[in-house]
């Protein structure tokens, strides 16, 4: 592989020259409507006084422009350096064998002009360096030799890291070989039909509502008094027809909503794995380009929420350190769940691939208390709405039957969840992995490989410790920065931290 | 298949940590008393300034009473706890440092054993409020590369826990690597 450019070169560089452009058309975005309230409150009062506005907009490009006079960046051997600042001169490093993470993304005037916006994570989860922006190919190629450098220099530090590589994967070699690309995953788009069981954008349609009502003072069909007279005759003639109209037309804003962000998100995915990271792709408008060092990859979650769930499908994403979003980077969007496993599997990288599969192995239950417990936490609401529907029935708030039929509902429904919640439920230990099942409505499932678990918790509320239950926490610098595997018996919880980390609860054993 | 069943077996051996070796100092229990003491009398300053306000609006409310009721079951809990919860305390606070590992153990109704292997600790500091201070106390708190693992031995006789954080900080620097 012939070295790339930016690599070799050590001399302070510019951002691409484009950034000219797109500088001064970002400020004018970002100042549109101030300048243009202004515009209309000038010249309303006096036309002559409107090119007072000339020099505003010059002095919007001149800011537009400044950034690109004033951001430098270089590569040398051990350290990416990058200078900003007019004023307030700014110089952030980064060591390589710190990077973690470098993402690419391209939004529609980016891709326009042929440029790419990089984002550089490093061991400390919060601070990325941006670098706005690139032309793509000079992007391209300072991602692969971010990447390509980490582990190259990783041996280099003594001590324990190093005996983290080597226990961890025979993967990194040295002698940078190039190896091609493997694809993990590809869109497949007879997975679009789980793109409305996921209620992740239902945000945006409650946005979507929240701005037309802001506006609906305007619109004649808010007109109060229309709105009554209108009421009185829907009740008199058709109420199931306006419950109808307004199911189907929910439906069918929701299928486009949920169909439509599915496609601009996730159009021309690809997972791919290329010298010791991960890539991910993706986007119809804006396209991202996300590449997580492989090394720091401690694990993946499988996640499938109730409605995704009745239908097969789950969501994918992976506990890493160093990049953004809470350590979690979601990688493949809503699919069946045989492929979400597969996928997951293959990102975990097994050292032997005969090795039990610790998406797929069937999970070690927690007993009887455990799920009495499940059935105490199932029944809660049901316990509780006694306690408050009698109370209400007592002071005549409510009905007899009202209370009766929730209370029944309640019950059903707790011992279904109870049901659920202790299914899910559960643990089990792979050559390489911990594995942790929860959830009640939504199953989910985390396996953390066992070289990430820096620490160990054991919980034990007052009622968990009469029936010898305990929850065991490992705690890891990847993901959320913890795996909770919930009443587990106290004695088996013990076990396992014992059998995950071999040694260091050794001192400490009865 | 039949590694997977070996490894089910190795789990369902019973294990059990024994305790820490060390208590923490005596005077921890006066010290977590008279803090106990000071939120009771806080909330009971609240309670009977709400009692005289009420008295002084009107006294027959049958909300009013039934808030004071509740008022009066909170601060009747918090006086059990200044009473029962310090010795409770110091018979499960205990804590020790392997050489390779540091072991706690916490809490008075509900129990928490922490452990981290000294090779991934990053930070390693000590505290004292005012009160502790009054008490020669001092909290060390011991940090990994995880947000959910600080682990925290309070209420050390404060010549021991400058003792320790010398003793852990040495140990820190001799070890790099932090898994992250």
């Amino acid at each position: 592989m012939s070295l790339p450019d930016v690599m070799t070169n050590q001399e302070w560089q510019r951002l691409d020259r484009r950034m000219l452009l797109i500088g001064p058309v970002r400020a004018l975005k970002e100042l549109a409507i101030p300048l243009i309230i202004t515009a209309v409150g000038i010249s309303s009062r006096d036309s002559a006084s409107a090119w007072w506005l000339i020099p505003g907009i010059i002095g919007l490009l001149v800011i537009g422009v400044v950034p690109w006079f004033t951001t430098t960046f270089r590569m040398t051997s051990t350290q990416f350096q990058l200078r900003k600042g007019l004023l307030n001169k700014q110089q952030l490093t980064a060591p390589l064998d710190r990077i973690r993470s470098v993402d690419l993304e391209s939004s529609l005037l980016h891709r326009l002009l042929g440029l790419a916006k990089v984002e550089i994570g490093t061991g400390v989860d919060d601070s990325r360096i941006e670098l706005n922006a690139l032309a793509e190919p000079q992007a391209q190629s300072l991602r692969v030799a971010l990447l390509s450098r980490a582990p190259e220099v990783a041996p280099t530090t003594p001590g324990a890291d190093e005996v983290l590589v080597s226990a961890e994967a025979p993967l990194p070699l040295p002698q940078q070989l190039p190896v091609p690309p493997l694809e993990l995953a590809r869109i497949d788009w007879s997975w679009l039909r789980f793109a409305p069981f996921s209620l992740g954008r239902l945000v945006l349609l409650a946005g979507i509502f929240g701005v037309v009502s802001q506006f609906g003072d305007e619109l004649p069909i808010f007109d109060w008094d229309a709105l009554g007279s209108g009421w009185d005759r829907v009740q008199t003639y058709a109420l199931p027809v306006v419950i109808l109209v307004g199911f189907v037309s929910a439906t069918i804003a929701w299928l486009l909503v949920s169909i439509g962000g599915y496609v601009v998100q996730w159009w021309n995915l690809r997972l791919v794995r290329e010298n010791g990271s991960l890539r991910l792709t993706a986007g119809l408008f804006t396209t991202r380009s996300t590449s997580i060092e492989e090394e720091r990859i401690r694990g993946v979650e499988l996640t499938e929420p109730g409605l995704l769930r009745l239908v097969g499908g789950a969501e994918l994403s992976t506990l890493a350190t160093g990049v953004g979003d809470g350590g979690t980077t979601t990688v493949l969007p809503q699919c069946p769940r045989e492929v979400a496993t597969r996928v997951g599997e293959a990102i975990l990288d097994l050292r032997d691939p005969e090795d039990t599969q610790p998406l797929s192995v069937p999970l070690i239950q927690h007993g009887r208390a455990a799920l009495r417990r499940c059935y105490i936490n199932g029944l809660d609401p049901f316990l509780t709405w006694i306690l408050v529907g009698g109370v209400l029935v007592w002071f005549d708030l409510i009905p007899v039957w009202v209370w009766v039929t929730v209370a029944l509902a309640l019950a059903v429904f707790g011992v279904l969840a109870a049901r659920a919640a202790y299914a899910h439920l559960g643990h089990a230990l792979t050559a390489d992995h911990l594995v942790a099942g929860d959830g009640m409505l939504r199953r989910r499932r985390i396996a953390l490989e066992t070289e990430g678990v820096i620490g160990w918790v054991v919980q034990q509320t007052w009622f968990q410790r009469r029936v010898g239950l305990a929850t065991l926490v490992a705690t890891t610098a990847a993901g959320s920065e913890s795996v909770e595997i919930k009443d587990v018996p106290h004695e088996v919880a013990i076990a396992l931290a014992d059998a995950v980390t071999p040694g260091v609860l050794t001192p400490f054993l009865a | 298949m039949s590694e997977q069943s070996s490894d089910d077996i190795a789990v369902a051996v019973p294990v059990a940590l024994r305790e820490p070796a060390h208590q923490v100092s005596p005077r921890a229990v006066p010290f977590w008393r008279l803090s106990a003491a000071l939120t009771t009398v806080f909330f009971g300053a609240w309670l009977i300034a709400g009692m005289v306000l009420l008295s002084y609006l009107d006294g027959t409310q049958a909300v009013g009473r039934w808030a004071l009721g509740l008022g009066a079951v909170v601060v009747a809990l918090l006086l059990a706890r200044t009473i029962w919860m310090p010795p409770l305390r110091f018979r499960i606070h205990r804590w020790e440092v392997s050489p390779g590992a540091i072991h706690t153990r916490s809490g008075w109704l509900g129990r928490e054993e922490r452990i981290a292997p000294l090779s991934r600790v990053q930070t390693v500091d000590s505290r004292q409020g005012a009160l502790m201070r009054y008490f020669k106390l001092s909290t060390i708190t011991v940090t990994t590369a995880s947000a959910a693992g600080p682990i925290e031995i309070e209420c050390l006789d404060e010549v021991v826990a400058r003792q320790v954080v010398a003793e852990l900080t040495e140990i820190v620097e001799s070890t790099t690597g932090d898994a992250t």
